[in-house]
């Protein structure tokens, strides 16, 4: 299993620096996550790192190999990303949904081949999808949904799978359920990068910590290195404490402003 | 058409304006201006008056493929329908046909030009009135006498020597059917030919499909030539390799669309001469058509 | 049912391709049809069958087929239900092609000006669109696509006005309303070079179309060259669609109308709609001809143009409220 490298990424759009001489290192067998405020760069970030945005300098690595030499259905079946808001904009069942995540190793004509199936199984199995499998995908539940797109995405099993905002608009349960779904492919083996808003969740479920702020790296490291009180306080810009207990980490956000 | 002349009228009636039969300008018995904005109307104005007396006519009467009155017609002046040329030119009678925009006619009523509207002629019948209508809006009874009677003539010896009737096919220049009841088909039937198109298994008021001209297998294929030969459609779908394996060359007639357009009494020579090219082009025709029963050429 | 499906419809299409071969101004019996398909004689039933219906039948199959797909394809690649041929302006564009072709001379000078015509215009305006639309996405291409159809069809008009043929306006208005009346074995062979490719073309989007589902980005993300593909379908839909307009005119509705049809039956899959929308496509052309030649209403025969968006429209307009009520 490889690693992912980004070596001095620059992306520029309009004249401004989107990513600026960004490097980062994301190992196999780690949950990553990439945290900065909004407009930080991290889905310009992440689009970089799954090769579907070329940089204006810099180069992308898996492994040894540089992205663009892999090719582009090798690379699908390496590698899995899903965006902010995934959906679905036809009725499809969840089952023909799944097998979509092997698109790059299907015939150009007919139907899924039977040495597949058990792959697309396998993925219902892993995210609690088999009594749905039949139910329309527009007609799912956004944790249901949520949840079909990462099956979609892990069916191929790929070595890397980089994910935006896999919980946002999801209540706690299923948000956690998302996040150690996720812990499980890390801890498979295979290099899971995410970009995440919620904290708590980042702080509880990743092994490390990509902190980008402006386009620029703050900082990068194992969670518990990392994350402090200053460091968030400069990400975000906001007064910050962080309160550990026996039931994890937590992050408060103190609003200067309040009244009393 | 009709509905918009009934809405000028609503409007005008509505308008603050003296207007009635009260205005409606007398005309005059011998009017020495007259001006023709009807295609149709051009031809009988031409035939029954001298030049000086003609305002002007249509520009549509100079073109020989449309008119059987060309030559007279370039020595009289022409306009394009429009008010404005009436104002111009002043004419002191104004002959209008049915197909004369009726936001046209209503106007210049309205202005206070003497003005007669003739109808469209579909038969011989209908020649008869028109010319008659117009002879005595110009004041020229006996010369219009004299057309319809020559014409009457010439009919009558067409029937005389009716000889074999022709099964022809026979479509306009915009690929019409030389339907029942048109003026048309009437000058078909003098010339001695029968439309094919007209009855059953033929269902269309267009030009009869290939199908029905197997089915009924004319000799001839009748075509108005329309004005000119300007490139159109027709050419693209006429073309069907059937037609022109069968009925290409003698057995294809091109006329003139003067020859069935307008209803006058000069119809008489174009049928006697619709005649003549029917007979020569039947006479050219040797084998008969392989899919038709024994009777027919 | 979905097994069924295809071999359904291709049964279909079968009989009433059979139906139309029979029916029409002179109506023949099987027994006749049989004997003038194996003869060469040129009576009445050899030559109706042969040199009439069947490239008739022909062309009206690849007509609907390229209808169909091309339908098919559009709403899979744009993601958008209400997508057909006609909204990229290939319809519209096509029948600019045709009617410079026609009345300013070229055809008349040679056989292949109104179909090439035809198609360099749905190829030109289906290009604009794409071009204008290449950095704002689907909502921008269906917009500019519905643009450069009005400013095509006002170019129409010009070009009737301008058009030396005084008949050319009512004959166009006819043309637009879609026939395949007269058409011979010369009008296959100028179809075919260009719709079979078409065709060939917009089936082969097919996987592509199943992961667009999933959004442009998920797609691209699946290996799918979601630029490439766009091409595709646009290029197989001026092909194909292109072609059949300049042979048949526009005829409505079909492209919008079979992929509807055949959607809820394969799972709404979109991958899965094309040969089916397709089969559907030819199907419904192939009806339509036959109810224009045997339908008769006082006298003069319906354009198949004209009996599609009739017959239809509150058909179409029953199956999406069916349909709605049905999944709501």
């Amino acid at each position: 299993m490889s690693d992912l490298i980004l070596d001095h990424i620059v992306v520029r759009r309009g004249g401004r620096a989107i990513l600026d001489d960004l490097s980062l290192h994301f190992p196999a067998g780690r949950l990553t996550a990439v945290v900065g405020p909004n407009g930080a760069g991290k889905s310009t970030m992440l689009d970089v790192a799954a090769g579907l945005l070329a940089p204006d300098a810099g180069a992308v690595r898996l492994g040894e190999t540089p992205l663009p030499a892999i090719g582009r259905k090798v690379l699908a079946r390496r590698r899995a990303y899903l965006p902010q808001r995934a959906g679905v904009e036809w009725p499809v069942n969840v089952e023909r949904v799944v097998a979509l995540g092997l698109t790059s190793s299907l015939p150009a004509f007919g139907a899924l081949p039977d040495a597949l199936l058990p792959a697309v199984e396998d993925a219902l199995a892993a995210c609690d999808l088999l009594a749905l499998r039949h139910r329309s995908a527009t007609a799912l539940s956004g944790g249901e949904l949520a949840r079909a797109m990462l099956a979609r995405a892990i069916v191929g099993d790929p070595e890397l799978l980089i994910v935006d905002e896999p919980t946002a608009g999801l209540d706690p349960r299923h948000a956690m359920d998302a996040m150690r779904r996720l812990r499980t492919r890390a801890d498979a083996g295979r290099t899971v990068i995410l970009a995440i808003h919620d904290l708590d969740l980042a702080l509880n479920h990743a092994d490390g910590i990509v902190a980008i702020r402006e386009g620029r790296l703050l900082a990068e490291g194992p969670v518990l290195d990392v994350v402090t009180e200053d460091l968030l306080c400069t990400l975000y810009d906001v007064r910050v404490r962080i309160l550990r207990d026996a039931d994890g980490v937590a992050v408060r956000f103190l609003d200067d402003r309040r009244p009393g | 058409m009709r509905l918009a002349a009934l809405l000028a009228g609503l409007v005008l009636t509505a308008l603050p304006m003296p207007v009635g039969s009260a205005d409606v300008p007398h005309l005059p018995k011998r009017p020495m201006r007259v001006m023709s904005m009807n295609q149709c109307a051009d031809q009988l104005v031409l035939a029954l008056l001298p030049p000086e007396r003609i305002a002007s006519v249509t520009w549509l009467s100079r073109d020989p493929d449309g008119s059987l009155m060309a030559r007279e017609a370039m020595r009289v002046g022409i306009n394009h329908g429009l008010s404005e040329e009436v104002v111009r030119q002043k004419p002191d009678l104004v002959v209008a046909g049915s197909f004369t925009t009726a936001a046209t006619r209503v106007l210049l009523r309205r202005m206070g030009y003497p003005m007669i509207e003739v109808d469209h002629a579909e038969s011989f019948e209908d020649i008869r009135r028109i010319t008659r209508q117009v002879a005595q809006a110009v004041g020229e009874e006996a010369k219009g006498e004299a057309l319809i009677a020559r014409m009457d003539r010439q009919l009558a010896d067409l029937a005389r020597n009716a000889g074999p009737r022709l099964r022809v096919a026979a479509w306009d220049g915009a690929g019409f059917n030389a339907s029942e009841g048109s003026l048309y088909n009437a000058v078909l039937e003098a010339a001695g030919a029968d439309n094919v198109a007209n009855r059953p298994p033929a269902t269309s008021y267009g030009r009869p499909d290939v199908e029905v001209l197997l089915a009924t297998a004319p000799t001839l294929l009748v075509k108005g030539a329309g004005l000119g030969r300007k490139p159109g459609l027709r050419d693209n779908v006429e073309r069907h390799p059937l037609v022109r394996r069968y009925w290409d060359g003698a057995r294809t007639l091109t006329i003139r669309q003067a020859t069935y357009q307008c209803g006058t009494p000069m119809v008489g020579d174009a049928a006697i001469a619709l005649r003549a090219e029917l007979r020569a082009a039947a006479a050219r025709v040797k084998t008969p058509l392989p899919f038709a029963s024994a009777r027919d050429l | 049912m979905n097994r069924w499906l295809v071999p359904v419809l291709t049964l279909l299409l079968t009989g009433a391709a059979l139906l139309s071969i029979l029916a029409g101004t002179v109506w023949l019996t099987p027994g006749q049809t049989w004997d003038a398909l194996l003869s060469t004689a040129p009576d009445l039933p050899g030559l109706i069958v042969r040199e009439i219906r069947l490239p008739r039948i022909i062309l009206g199959t690849l007509i609907g087929a390229s209808l169909g797909l091309s339908g098919a394809t559009l709403q899979g690649l744009l993601r958008n239900p209400l997508a057909e041929p006609g909204l990229l302006g290939v319809t519209s564009g096509a029948s600019l092609g045709a009617v410079v072709a026609i009345y300013f001379g070229f055809a008349s000078s040679f056989g292949l000006a109104t179909p090439l015509f035809a198609l360099t215009g749905g190829f030109v305006t289906a290009g604009i669109a794409l071009l204008l639309a290449r950095s704002g996405g689907t909502l921008a291409l269906i917009l500019t696509g519905v643009a450069i159809s009005s400013i095509t069809m006002a170019l129409v008009m010009l070009a009737l006005n301008l058009a030396p043929n005084p008949y050319a306006a009512y004959e166009i208005m006819t043309w637009l309303m879609g026939s395949l009346s007269d058409r011979s074995w010369d009008h296959v062979m100028l179809a075919l070079p260009f719709v079979l490719p078409g065709l060939v073309i917009l089936l082969l989007t097919a996987r592509a179309l199943d992961a667009l589902t999933l959004g442009e980005v998920q797609a691209e993300s699946l290996g799918v060259p979601v630029t490439r593909i766009r091409l595709m379908a646009l290029a197989g839909t001026a092909l194909s669609v292109g072609a059949a307009t300049s042979i048949a005119g526009s005829i409505g509705f079909v492209g919008l109308m079979a992929p509807h049809l055949v959607r809820p039956l394969v799972g709404h899959q979109p991958g899965r709609v094309l040969l089916p929308a397709m089969l559907a496509g030819a199907l419904l052309v192939t009806l339509a001809d036959v109810a224009t030649r045997t339908l008769i209403f006082g006298g003069a025969p319906l354009n198949i143009g004209v009996f599609t968006s009739l017959i239809g429209t509150p058909f179409f307009l029953w199956l999406i409220l069916h349909v709605r009520r049905r999944t709501a």
